[in-house]
């Protein structure tokens, strides 16, 4: 077989996905510099439409739209990234640690993850938003509390395959330690599921802080994707889709696609197998 | 009635580029001839064999310096008395020299040289010495008209067989035989072990020097085995019909291919080196020496150390002496051949069924134990017990004497035992190159070894296995290589942190033939370097005769036969294994 090794930089699918992802994060890191106008300033005329001086026209409440998205999607994206990362991190612990300590230890812990499958997310949270209003790291990581649990069961059955995979235990065989195993073996072999886990949990934790913050339930002053679209929505007979309603929506999208598809095309990368198939 | 040997000691004064040194050719050895049997003397060339003869012949050459006695019936020979000397030789001890034809005399005919001693030492008329000359060459299988030929005129075998006729012209009571069979043809060489035979009926001592193990397996009443000078190992018997016990014989009968020998040659590593005693050299002198290549036998321990492959720090210092009772003594620390892998009473029972009952196994270091038997026979599950990757329910198993204790010291096993596991593809990580796949050991044993060590020990390792240590190869992944690759990977990963023993389940299975013996060859020539113990598991029996020394046959999770491979291939005693053997012969499968 031909060793033609697959090349990241050479993947049309990959580099566009880097690029549009790069973009958003370059705009939601840049954001205070790039913003025109503070988000916050209310001087401006109230629904203006887009010229030169307001790119993307002026809100309900006269704050500039284009400085307000950039504000809100820097916003978005980490509420995602910590509740993602944070749901990543525990489905992961969770999974391998079940695997390795096949016991009651191990089944309490699935259990646990098949409860949390059965409770729909928003319900908890949409409580816990409205009775305590805790600020969005904390919403982040009790978001986090609930994303865990289904790509949980999606690890440990592999982790599972993994500790009874003859390489595996070859490894074992060899001396290796518990702590040689996991670093050598079973992390970089479920690093692939990781990234998959991560793109998953970043979009769910995305689109949750946007319907959060779409329902009202973040603090309203809060910028958001979702909070822009739940305001600009109020105003859908004007004719302000394309410039207040279109922006949020289509970075929300992009955000989501980007990371999906990031995470397939490394995926491919990560496992030599797939390699000669594509 | 006996020609004894007793502290027999002979050095050899040698001069070597100016210098001069002291070879020690025997070193007190004690030794019984006895009328009516035959004594073999075995061993390698150089170890003093025909050095001990001379010395009963009283022929040592002017260089030689010896002590000790021999004593002919309990009466001292008299060595350096030459006319009371010439008076025993060939009327009471005669010897056969290596090349006989080069003893006979050039220009004398075959039947003068017959009757000249007969008529001098016995004083027998022309006739009658002619009559004993001629049924003389007749016991020898010769022809008659062979007695008018000069030395010249015979075959080498001929030559061989009239000198035997001349060392019993006189009809000595004790008869030395320096290779008497080593250029003979088979059919010379059976009527020549034959009239042997008739020799030591009629009564007669014969000491049967030889390195032809076959004709001492059919004669030998006992045989010792010398190694530099010194008497290694003594057996009642043959060394091939009884198990060898120390190291050094075993390395000789691996190396002798006698006709029921299975297993691949083999033999012992290294060459046999110099007892040289002291040196009268000048220093310059003594580092020339040592700058030729040869090598000197330690002064002190045992003199096998340099070459036996189970060696232990006790072997190094001492006299080691010969024990064991007279005519089967033993010179090892360790008492033999050890026994490296033992089983006792293990059991392993998955949820529904047991897999292996009480199974006892004894695997001696630097030795093959194939086992063999059907697939579910449990052999796969008794090889991962002993290689760790499965814990048995209960039993004991002992590695090197100390517990196989894989909770506390699996590390440490781990760097003993290399284990091949049955598939090749599943035991390799599918995201590793070949590089990181072979090295792996090293990685886990030693975290701290460099690169370049790392990349010397994989390419060596990748040499012994026959796989390509090219760049490009070493960046391939698993799943690129074809199944008799991988599996010489899988090898030469279990090999690279040079274990000693290696646990192999069907490592050979997906090799075709070819590859397959170099494999095995590569196994073997590994133990006779290392002294590698295997335990190799297969379903193939031509496999098992090739490589193993003992085979042990599974059936339904039990050891139901063990014994060598000979005794197993020729008189299997249980019935699966005949089942087993008749199907692995190809025909009929009903067994017996």
């Amino acid at each position: 077989m031909p060793a033609e090794s697959f090349s990241l930089r050479r993947d049309p699918w990959f580099l566009f996905a880097a690029i549009v992802g790069g973009t958003l994060l370059l705009a939601a890191t840049a954001g205070p510099f790039l913003a025109p106008y503070d988000p916050y300033d209310i001087s401006f005329t109230v629904l203006e439409a887009p010229s030169a001086k307001h790119w993307l026209g002026v809100n309900d409440g006269g704050m500039d739209i284009f400085s307000e998205l950039l504000t809100a999607l820097r916003n978005t994206i980490m509420f995602g990234l910590l509740a993602g990362m944070a749901g990543t991190g525990l489905a992961v612990f969770a999974g391998v640690f079940s695997a390795l300590r096949q016991g009651v230890t191990g089944l309490m812990l699935m259990r646990l993850a098949d409860m949390l499958l059965a409770i729909p997310s928003i319900m908890p949270l949409v409580l816990l938003a409205a009775l305590f209003q805790p600020p969005p790291s904390l919403m982040a990581l009790a978001l986090a509390l609930f994303l865990w649990a289904g790509p949980s069961r999606l690890i440990n059955a592999q982790a599972r395959m993994l500790v009874t995979a003859p390489h595996i235990l070859a490894a074992r065989q060899m001396g290796g330690s518990l702590w040689y195993l996991l670093r050598r073996h079973l992390v970089p072999e479920i690093y692939p599921i990781a990234l998959i886990v991560l793109a998953s949990r970043l979009r769910a934790a995305m689109f949750m802080e946007a319907s959060l913050a779409f329902l009202g339930l973040m603090d309203p002053a809060r910028k958001s994707l979702g909070s822009m679209i739940g305001y600009g929505l109020k105003y859908y007979f004007l004719d302000i889709w394309s410039n207040w309603l279109l922006p949020p929506i289509v970075c929300l999208s992009l955000l989501i696609m980007s990371a999906t598809l990031l995470a397939m095309r490394m995926e491919k990368r990560m496992d030599p197998r797939l390699q000669n198939l594509s | 009635m006996s020609l004894e040997l007793h502290d027999v000691t002979v050095r050899y004064r040698q001069t070597h580029d100016g210098g001069e040194h002291v070879l020690l050719a025997l070193d007190h050895v004690n030794l019984a001839l006895r009328p009516g049997s035959v004594t073999a003397l075995v061993g390698e060339s150089g170890c003093g064999k025909t050095t001990l003869a001379k010395v009963i012949m009283g022929l040592l050459p002017d260089n030689a310096m010896q002590s000790g006695t021999v004593l002919l019936d309990g009466e001292p020979l008299p060595l350096s008395d030459e006319n009371a000397m010439n008076k025993l030789r060939w009327r009471r001890v005669a010897m056969v020299f290596q090349n006989g034809g080069a003893g006979l005399h050039p220009i004398h005919t075959v039947l003068d040289q017959l009757v000249e001693p007969m008529r001098t030492h016995l004083g027998l008329p022309p006739e009658a010495a002619e009559l004993r000359a001629r049924r003389l060459l007749e016991q020898a299988g010769l022809p008659w008209n062979i007695a008018i030929r000069h030395p010249h005129e015979l075959s080498g075998g001929q030559a061989q067989r009239c000198f035997l006729a001349m060392a019993l012209a006189l009809d000595p009571d004790y008869l030395l035989l320096d290779e008497p069979t080593s250029a003979l043809d088979p059919g010379t060489r059976a009527f020549l072990l034959g009239r042997l035979r008739e020799l030591r009926n009629e009564g007669k001592g014969i000491l049967l020097i030889t390195h032809d193990l076959g004709s001492t397996a059919s004669l030998a009443d006992d045989t010792k085995v010398m190694y530099l000078g010194n008497i290694m190992e003594e057996v009642a018997g043959s060394l091939l019909t009884k198990e060898a016990r120390h190291p050094y014989s075993r390395g000789l009968v691996r190396a002798f291919p006698g006709m029921f020998a299975t297993r691949e040659l083999g033999g012992l590593r290294g060459e046999p080196l110099l007892r040289i005693t002291h040196a009268h050299a000048p220093s310059e002198a003594s580092h020339h020496h040592a700058d030729t290549g040869v090598e000197h036998a330690p002064a002190d321990g045992c003199l096998f150390l340099p070459r036996c492959t189970q060696a232990c720090p006790d072997c190094a210092s001492g006299k080691i002496a010969l024990t064991g009772t007279p005519g089967s003594g033993l010179r090892c620390v360790r008492g033999g051949i050890v026994p490296f892998l033992e089983l006792k009473n293990i059991r392993k029972r998955y949820t529904s069924a047991f897999a292996l009952h009480d199974i006892q196994l004894r695997v001696m270091a630097g030795e093959t134990f194939c086992l063999v038997g059907e697939t579910g026979s449990g052999k796969s599950t008794l090889a991962k017990i002993v290689a760790g990757e499965l814990e048995a329910d209960s039993g004991t198993a002992l590695l090197d004497g100390s517990p196989l204790d894989y909770k506390r010291r699996r590390r440490q096993l781990a760097a003993k035992i290399g284990f091949v596991a049955q598939n090749p593809l599943l035991a390799v990580s599918p995201r590793l190159t070949v590089f990181d796949i072979a090295a792996e050991p090293l990685r886990i044993q030693f975290p701290d070894l460099p690169r370049f060590e790392l990349e010397r020990q994989v390419l060596a390792g990748f040499c012994e296995v026959r796989l390509p240590g090219t760049p490009d190869f070493l960046k391939l992944y698993a799943h690129e290589l074809n199944a008799g690759a991988l599996q010489r990977l899988c090898i030469a990963r279990a090999l690279m942190t040079r274990p000693a023993l290696l646990v192999a389940d069907e490592p050979t299975s997906s090799l075709d033939p070819s590859v397959q013996a170099k494999i095995l060859r590569m196994l073997l020539e590994l133990q006779t370097e290392r002294g590698l113990t295997m335990l190799f598991v297969t379903h193939d029996f031509g496999v098992a005769r090739k490589i193993a020394d003992h085979i042990g046959v599974m059936h339904d999770g039990r050891l139901v036969e063990t014994g060598t491979t000979r005794q197993i291939l020729t008189h299997p005693t249980h019935g699966h294994t005949r089942f087993l053997l008749s199907c692995a012969r190809g025909g009929n499968t009903q067994g017996e």
